[in-house]
């Protein structure tokens, strides 16, 4: 019985950690339908942000942090008006958009290799504080990455609800003609999407970096569960993407149990295939057409 | 000389993967991310196969080609249904797990160690062991390969295929299964990587999971991009330059990790500079030529079998109710269609009209109510099985595949084709042509009757606005569909085509077919209609003869007020 706790518990951090990733992503996924492969890559580009402002320049790890979460949203920003515009403006099929975003996906993974290293960056004079709850253990940082998912998804609930951007997102989200023809500026909305996304990205990135460390390959499994929790989800639903990111999290670690280690990675695609099956317009999708 | 030669057998073999992700990518407009997968399930199906069970060459490629062919189609099918970006998750998904099986699954791939020890191939008492050897046997398959991909590309299928890249609504608007049509390309594809695999993996002689990674996936996405993904040329040029540049990078002293790397990193950059700056690749499409059409003799019956105009029922709807959101769209509608009559169906914006028209034909499933056509209900038909079985509709915006050719866009539309079964196109290929040539006759026969007989040969895009509504009546024709359904035939033209295409309209009708036309033109309703129905948010009003209903104050107070 204590295994199971413990492993739920993961479950649960690790749900938590997919869950914002998958935040991010579909901030982005759901109003722009731009299939953002380069997302993996900024992501670890925060953390590599992060990373450098912590050890070499050795800032304090909140202004590190800090540093991280703002090179996220610039190169989010920064990605979209460099790449994915040009693009847009001329119209091309969202096929050719993919492609590119693959491209700049494969171009930044091997530069951060080339630039960095591709050994794993540790911020070695940070400690985790280890927590028992009866039998089960955990981290300050595995703790942090549940309050992560509490605090930035009530926000960004919050705002979605209450702004105007927000609800312009929303909007969005729905029906971009729509929103073109009843006077939103989809161009301004679409870079803040990417703004707000990366940042909400970097957020769990700089947590991976604080307790694991940071690698040139961290980005893709981050877009790839990010992708997967908001098809899991739902395209198209915050809510969503967050039970399906807790949902991966929590099958995955969970099948541990049973299953070797070895297949554990394997355990989400599964499930993927699953609600496909059964739901294809994932958990929360919005209807048939 | 030897390392020379290898190159070109290495070219050979992804010269099959870009042809093979090509097909998928430029021929169907599907995108998958699993390319590396199918090649490497191909070659690890033939390894095991050719070391554990000593079976000889060919048995193992060939199991291989149909395991990965089965695969493919087991895993694309839910995300084929869903469309738009399922499709790429799962093939990535797919991807992922492939390599997790070749490494985990000790027992059969041999984990990280991969296979060795894999028997060459030997033909005729000669074992091909060298580059030279191997290397004409290479180019015969690779040569067979792009052969029967150019087939495809080159038949009646294709001919769908790029009816439902335009346009997928109207794909299956008239009568094409477009799920069927991708899984197809989708099998097909991968069983070309699976032969690219398994020739891989005879040749080499080794296996190992790390050569079936993403990466490789993603090489070859850009020998396609580079060559074009407008014809299968661009890819044998895409793959040769790519297989050759990097090998003389190698003459350029870098760290092998530092220069692993910068080569990514030069793929890459390609990729995004090529869709910037030449979106077409190295090789553009290879224009369509502008077909100079010859009428043989004389056409068929433009309108095949006719029925007599006797006015029995052929579709009848009850209670048909749909709601969007809160929004009832269309409630408690019934409607029936008979041979030989005309029904207008008119009605304010919003009324309904256009979800009518989805409801019957299964674009649309209704909340309530049914649908029945010659007695036999269409409860959970999908769009093209209603098609086949006589019903077509034609769209408001047009939704012409207007780059195809005038005579395609009718001779795509054409029931029961062989042709658009690929095994026809291998196995039969003169029944297929037989047919062609007699579809070629009704499609010029039919547009003939519509009068655009001599704009065959044009493509669609290049039309007045006035012969594209003609030709979406030809299209509807050419369904032979027994009940045609027009959402607003005539809006937007000139009087005098009016009358040009009523004569059209009232022929259908008299050689017997059922027809529905939703019009805002009361001259039209009272020119050609039988029957008038009157609809305003969702609800059938009055349904009567045009001049009494066009006469009623009430209603006229509804459709101007």
């Amino acid at each position: 019985m204590d295994l199971v706790a413990q492993l739920f518990v993961d479950g649960v951090i690790n749900g938590s950690h997919y869950a914002l990733v998958g935040l991010g992503f579909g901030l982005i996924f759901g109003p722009t339908r731009i299939t953002h492969f380069a997302f993996g890559p900024l992501y670890a580009l925060a953390a590599y942000a992060c990373w450098t402002a912590a050890v070499p320049l050795n800032l304090p790890l909140p202004v590190a942090a800090a540093v991280g979460v703002a090179a996220g949203a610039v190169s989010g920003v920064v990605t979209y008006r460099v790449l994915y515009r040009p693009f847009e403006r001329r119209q091309s099929a969202s096929l050719v958009v993919l492609i590119a975003s693959l491209g700049l996906f494969i171009v930044l993974e091997n530069a951060i290799g080339v630039v960095f290293g591709s050994d794993t960056k540790v911020v070695a004079r940070f400690n985790a504080d280890v927590i028992l709850w009866g039998d089960v253990v955990f981290t300050s940082v595995q703790a942090w990455q549940v309050a992560a998912l509490v605090v930035i998804g009530t926000l960004l609930a919050l705002f979605l609800r209450y702004s105007d951007y927000g609800k312009a997102i929303v909007a969005m989200t729905d029906n971009p003609e729509m929103a073109r023809i009843v006077g939103i500026d989809t161009v301004r909305l679409t870079t803040l999407v990417f703004a707000l996304g990366s940042a909400i990205a970097a957020v769990p990135a700089v947590l991976i970096l604080l307790k694991e460390g940071a690698t040139p390959y961290m980005g893709f499994s981050a877009v790839f569960m990010g992708f997967v929790a908001v098809i899991v989800g739902g395209i198209g639903s915050l809510r969503g993407a967050v039970i399906g990111g807790l949902a991966l999290g929590l099958v995955e670690n969970l099948g541990a149990w049973q299953i070797p280690t070895e297949w554990q990675s394997t355990i989400a695609f599964v499930v993927l295939f699953l609600v496909l099956l059964l739901k294809p317009r994932g958990l929360f999708g919005r209807g048939a057409r | 000389m030897g390392y020379l030669l290898h190159i070109l057998v290495m070219v050979s073999l992804y010269a099959i993967l870009a042809v093979s992700f090509n097909l998928l990518i430029g021929f169907a407009g599907l995108f998958a991310l699993s390319q590396a997968a199918f090649f490497g399930v191909g070659a690890y199906t033939t390894a095991i196969l050719a070391t554990k069970l000593d079976l000889a060459f060919p048995l193992p490629l060939l199991a291989g080609v149909l395991l990965t062919a089965g695969l493919g189609i087991l895993v694309a099918l839910p995300a084929l249904r869903i469309g738009g970006d399922h499709l790429v998750v799962v093939t990535l998904a797919l991807q992922i797990i492939a390599v997790a099986v070749m490494v985990n699954w000790r027992s059969v791939t041999g984990g990280t160690d991969g296979i060795a020890g894999i028997p060459k191939i030997v033909l005729w008492g000669t074992a091909l062991d060298s580059p030279a050897r191997f290397l004409p046997f290479a180019l015969a398959v690779a040569a067979a390969s792009v052969a029967l991909a150019w087939r495809l590309a080159a038949s009646p299928f294709a001919r769908a295929v790029r009816a439902m890249r335009e346009n997928e609504l109207a794909a299956q608007a008239v009568g094409k299964n477009v799920v069927a049509i991708k899984l197809a390309v989708f099998a097909f594809s991968a069983a070309l990587a699976a032969v690219a695999g398994g020739l891989y993996a005879h040749y080499i002689g080794f296996v190992s999971a790390e050569t079936f990674t993403l990466d490789l996936t993603i090489y070859v996405l850009a020998m396609v991009i580079l060559g074009g993904t407008g014809n299968l040329w661009g890819s044998l040029l895409g793959a040769l330059i790519l297989t050759a540049l990097p090998e003389l990078l190698k003459f350029v002293a870098l760290a092998p990790d530092i220069a692993d790397k910068s080569r990514q990193i030069l793929y890459g950059l390609a990729l995004i500079a090529i869709l910037l700056l030449r979106p077409q690749g190295l090789v553009g499409e290879i224009p369509t030529r502008r077909r100079r059409v010859v009428v043989e003799g004389h056409g068929p019956a433009p309108l095949g079998a006719t029925a007599p105009a006797d006015g029995t029922v052929v579709v009848e709807g009850r209670g048909l109710m749909r709601r969007f959101g809160g929004i009832v769209a269309v409630s408690g509608l019934d409607i029936e269609l008979r041979r030989g009559r005309i029904v207008g169906l008119i009605g304010p914006n919003g009324a309904g009209k256009t979800t009518a028209f989805n409801l019957l034909t299964g674009f649309l499933r209704p909340d309530a109510g049914s649908v029945t056509l010659n007695g036999v209900p269409l409860a959970g038909a999908r769009p093209h099985q209603i098609v086949r079985r006589g019903m077509a509709r034609s769209f408001q915006d047009l939704k012409l595949f207007s780059r195809m050719t005038v005579l395609d866009n009718v001779m795509v539309a054409l029931p029961r084709q062989k042709g658009d079964n690929p095994l026809y196109v291998y196995l039969a290929p003169w029944v297929v042509a037989a047919e062609e040539r007699a579809n070629r006759q009704r499609a010029l026969a039919i547009l003939d009757f519509v009068g655009l007989g001599e704009r065959a040969g044009d493509t669609a895009e290049n039309l007045s606005y006035a012969e594209e509504k003609l030709l979406v009546i030809a299209r509807l024709v050419a369904t032979g569909a027994e009940v045609l359904l027009f959402d607003e035939p005539l809006s937007g033209l000139a009087p005098n085509t009016l009358e040009a295409i009523f004569p059209i309209i009232r022929r259908l009708a008299e050689s017997g077919k059922a027809i529905c036309i939703i019009e805002h033109n009361l001259d039209v309703i009272r020119g050609l209609c039988h029957t008038a129905v009157f609809l305003d948010e969702g609800r059938k009003l009055v349904e009567d003869a045009p001049e009494k209903l066009i006469a009623d104050p009430a209603l006229a107070a509804r459709y101007f007020g």
